[in-house]
């Protein structure tokens, strides 16, 4: 017994101290010069070829210094590529590269170590990767130019060297196959391995040979995935972290209670319903238009950014980003919210008593998007039946046509992104393929031309989807990022998350 | 004392290889298409196709489940499928978080169901119906309820303690103790509950026996009498509750982690189930049976130990 009331005691000096000193340490987890941040993901394998976008970059941007750097409306500005151009053909880009810029391990940053970096990250199947696609060919024109052949023009590229998918390691790691584990590039960071635990917390400490030392204000950069809403409000609640993604809208007024600054932004998704089979292939009143139109007009998506989305949202008829060149605002009055028109629609397509259609089940995902789709569907007469898929395998059952259609969340970016992501016939999220010769030929258009000419072609083709019913998209989102009054913050154009680069100390 | 412990750790090592085996099998019978989630989405069939290969996917699944088998007997558990990190340095970061909250959970559940149950066994009155109505309360509350309200109030509120997050005990044994606590007491407050029932329940069976009654006519001290002999003979019985707890900690330690923010094995198991990491998901259940038997097997020793009746059981 005495051993037990000595293991009593020793607890109770333990709590004893622990509260007594408890507040010191909890609120010390960011000093002026440190910028704590919570990632909705833990770390990804450092090589970039298995890199993805979105919450990811926010671990790759300390380490990694990319050829261009993106400001906040999402425009590429000169960072280790100076200068950039196309041919003629758009299809050949030449990269004029920054002298004196170092690798962390010693390698000098030039033409050769580019080329290594692009030819190998193309390799990749991940997001990054993905948008590396289309090089055909990567030749190097003395130490500090790169010549990169496209297969085909690609309007996004030069953008997208700004983000991931331009991210340059060192050479010499890649060659020795360890970047998978350990970061080496020219960043304003270097991951410190002593103070990192994987999936848990991620500290990186200043690169003191960075050559833009003035555009990074923080001494130390700590990252600490946290992926339970109640966690992360906690967290930034406590003062832990400085800036979380709140991904639970009712999560956002606790936060502002909480003494916290809200930044709201869109990120660039578009949200709603997506009919996949618009062809008709294993749900036959798809693939009429009408049924289509009728689904669109089922919809009130005035409510419904008000019921699912708590107002963080601007309703949307279209699959395109408002700030793309494709956008048309008048394309929104096309579908009001009219049920009798979507029941007399069915019945004009031959379903007077509607249809059913079978739903993957995404309660667990999206809860209240879920019910409210089911709701107003089923008030047209539409009965949506729901197929219960393992959350893990959504992807890959939607991917693989097992659903003709379902309620998603799909990036829409700068309008090539969008026709990139999901309108091209092989494109990721046209998973029945579908294709029209309008379509086609649009697409065709806005790729093989510039300025005007191709911002009339988005325009008609997103006008030609919205016409055809393609999708019943509900709402542009808006992000909600929390974070503390230590910091300031400005959001980034089509990103989930400010960059690491967007923050610098309040004071 | 030896056959016994003998039997015990054989007995564990058969509920280890039952146990990895059933989840190796049902892990492979789900049918999800791991290849391609590993592979992502912009992944070509042929890129699939090579990373079903490179993971061995191809091949029949007894011949997966050898493979593994004889890594895992050589103290290698492979490399999770997802990240690419070796299973076991991934483990080694995140067991100690687990063991801490849960061993924390366990002492003070020991702890405090022991003062609790004898106090009430012995005093009775007032303070036996307040430590039975708490006891009831306590095992009503679901430790993620404890978890958040704890987190809340004495995170967030009021300041005391972090809210979030784990500090290694090498970088500061402060931080580190100040980290576990609110998720231990989550963890304890209905092992303590039932522990502390079963303790009062044994201490009023052995004070009714009659030798205890031989013993206080005999004018030994109340200290004596209750530590040395009522108490020793009522141990047994709350160490199995408090064995049987020890797995119920574990469970919950998925919940509270998460609640927490922490990194541990429940998070990870949570994870690796949900992506069909096979590797991963199989170091962790090894893991986790081979601290269940082993915390059992030191109960039964020290069961052993208090009663030597049991040895021979």
């Amino acid at each position: 017994m005495r051993r037990v009331l000595i293991g009593a005691g020793v607890v109770a000096v333990l709590v004893g101290t622990a509260a007594c000193s408890g507040g010191a340490a909890t609120g010390g987890g960011s000093g002026s010069r440190t910028l704590t941040l919570a990632p909705l993901v833990p770390a990804q394998p450092w090589d970039l070829k298995d890199a993805g976008l979105g919450n990811n970059t926010q671990y790759y941007q300390p380490v990694y210094d990319s050829l261009l750097r993106l400001d906040t409306e999402a425009e590429p500005k000169a960072n280790l590529a100076t200068e950039w151009s196309y041919d003629s053909t758009n299809t050949v880009l030449t990269l004029k590269l920054r002298d004196g810029v170092k690798f962390t391990d010693g390698t000098t940053l030039d033409a050769a170590a580019v080329k290594a970096n692009l030819e190998h990250n193309k390799t990749g199947s991940q997001e990054a990767a993905g948008q590396l696609k289309g090089i055909k060919s990567v030749a190097t024109e003395g130490t500090d130019t790169v010549r990169i052949t496209l297969a085909a023009p690609d309007p996004s590229f030069v953008a997208n060297l700004g983000s991931v998918a331009g991210m340059i390691a060192s050479p010499k790691a890649i060659e020795a196959g360890t970047l998978k584990s350990t970061p080496v590039g020219s960043g304003p960071y270097t991951l410190d391995k002593s103070a990192t635990t994987g999936g848990s917390v991620y500290t990186f400490v200043r690169n003191k040979d960075y050559w833009n030392i003035k555009a990074f204000p923080f001494d130390k950069i700590v990252l600490k995935p946290l992926n339970d809403p109640t966690a992360v409000l906690n967290a930034l609640r406590s003062g832990q972290v400085d800036g979380a993604l709140i991904t639970t809208p009712k999560n956002v007024a606790a936060a502002k209670s909480g003494g916290l600054n809200i930044l709201k932004y869109a990120p660039g998704d578009v949200a709603g319903v997506y009919i996949w089979d618009r062809g008709g292939k294993i749900s036959p009143p798809l693939g009429k238009l009408k049924v289509r139109q009728a689904i669109n007009y089922a919809f009130d998506r005035t409510e419904l950014i008000k019921s699912v989305y708590q107002g963080d949202g601007q309703a949307t008829a279209q699959v395109f980003n408002p700030t793309s060149t494709a956008y048309d605002t008048a394309l929104n009055e096309k579908y009001p919210y009219d049920p009798a028109k979507a029941k007399a629609l069915l019945a004009e397509a031959g379903y007077p008593k509607g249809f059913k259609v079978d739903i993957p089940d995404l309660s667990a995902i999206f809860p209240e998007a879920q019910a409210a789709m089911v709701q107003q569907l089923a008030d047209v007469g539409i009965t949506a039946k729901l197929v219960t898929v393992p959350p893990g395998e959504v992807i890959n059952q939607l991917l693989a046509g097992k659903f003709a259609m379902s309620y998603m969340s799909l990036a829409s970016f700068h309008s090539w992104d969008t026709v990139q992501i999901q309108i091209g016939k092989d494109t990721t999220w046209n998973i029945f393929k579908n294709q029209d010769p309008t379509v086609t030929k649009l697409i065709n258009t806005a790729q093989h031309s510039t300025g005007a000419e191709q911002d009339t072609a988005f325009k008609e083709l997103d006008t030609h989807l919205v016409d055809q019913a393609w999708n019943a998209p509900w709402a542009v989102v808006e992000n909600s990022y929390a974070y503390s009054k230590k910091v300031k913050v400005v959001p980034q154009a089509f990103t989930p998350v400010p960059g690491i680069y967007n923050f610098t100390p309040a004071n | 004392m030896k056959s016994f412990l003998a039997r015990r750790l054989l007995s564990g090592v058969v509920l280890v290889f039952v146990i990895s085996t059933l989840t190796f099998v049902l892990m492979r019978m789900t049918g999800t298409d791991v290849a391609r989630n590993i592979a992502g989405v912009t992944a070509s069939s042929a890129q699939v196709a090579e990373k079903k290969t490179e993971l061995g996917l191809d091949r029949p699944v007894f011949s997966q489940y050898l493979d593994w088998l004889g890594g895992a007997l050589q103290g290698d558990l492979g490399r999770s499928w997802f990240s690419g990190d070796p299973v076991t340095a991934t483990l080694t970061d995140k067991l100690p978080v687990t063991l801490s909250i849960v061993l924390g959970g366990l002492l003070l559940s020991a702890v405090v169901s022991v003062l609790l149950g004898v106090a009430a066994a012995v005093r009775g009155g007032v303070l036996d119906r307040v430590v039975q109505v708490v006891a009831v309360i306590g095992f009503a509350l679901p430790s993620f309820l404890v978890a958040l309200i704890l987190a809340f109030f004495v995170g967030v509120k009021w300041g005391l303690l972090p809210a979030t997050g784990y500090t290694t005990f090498a970088e500061s044994p402060g931080a580190w103790a100040q980290s576990v606590i609110l998720p231990s007491l989550s963890l304890a407050v209905g092992a303590i509950a039932a522990t502390a029932q079963q303790v009062r329940g044994s201490m009023l069976d052995i004070l009714a026996k009659d030798y205890i009654r031989t013993l206080r006519s005999r004018g030994l001290s109340n200290r004596s009498l209750l530590l040395k002999h009522a108490l020793r003979n009522a141990a047994p019985a709350a160490l199995t509750v408090l064995g049987l707890q020890f797995i119920g900690l574990v469970g919950g330690a998925v919940v509270v982690e998460k609640v927490f923010g922490l990194a541990g094995i429940g998070s990870t198991a949570n994870v690796a189930a949900g992506q069909g990491d096979v590797p991963l998901l199989m170091g962790v259940v090894v893991v986790m049976v081979t601290l269940v038997v082993v915390v059992n097997l030191l109960l039964d020793v020290a069961q052993g130990w208090l009663n030597p009746k049991v040895r021979v059981g």
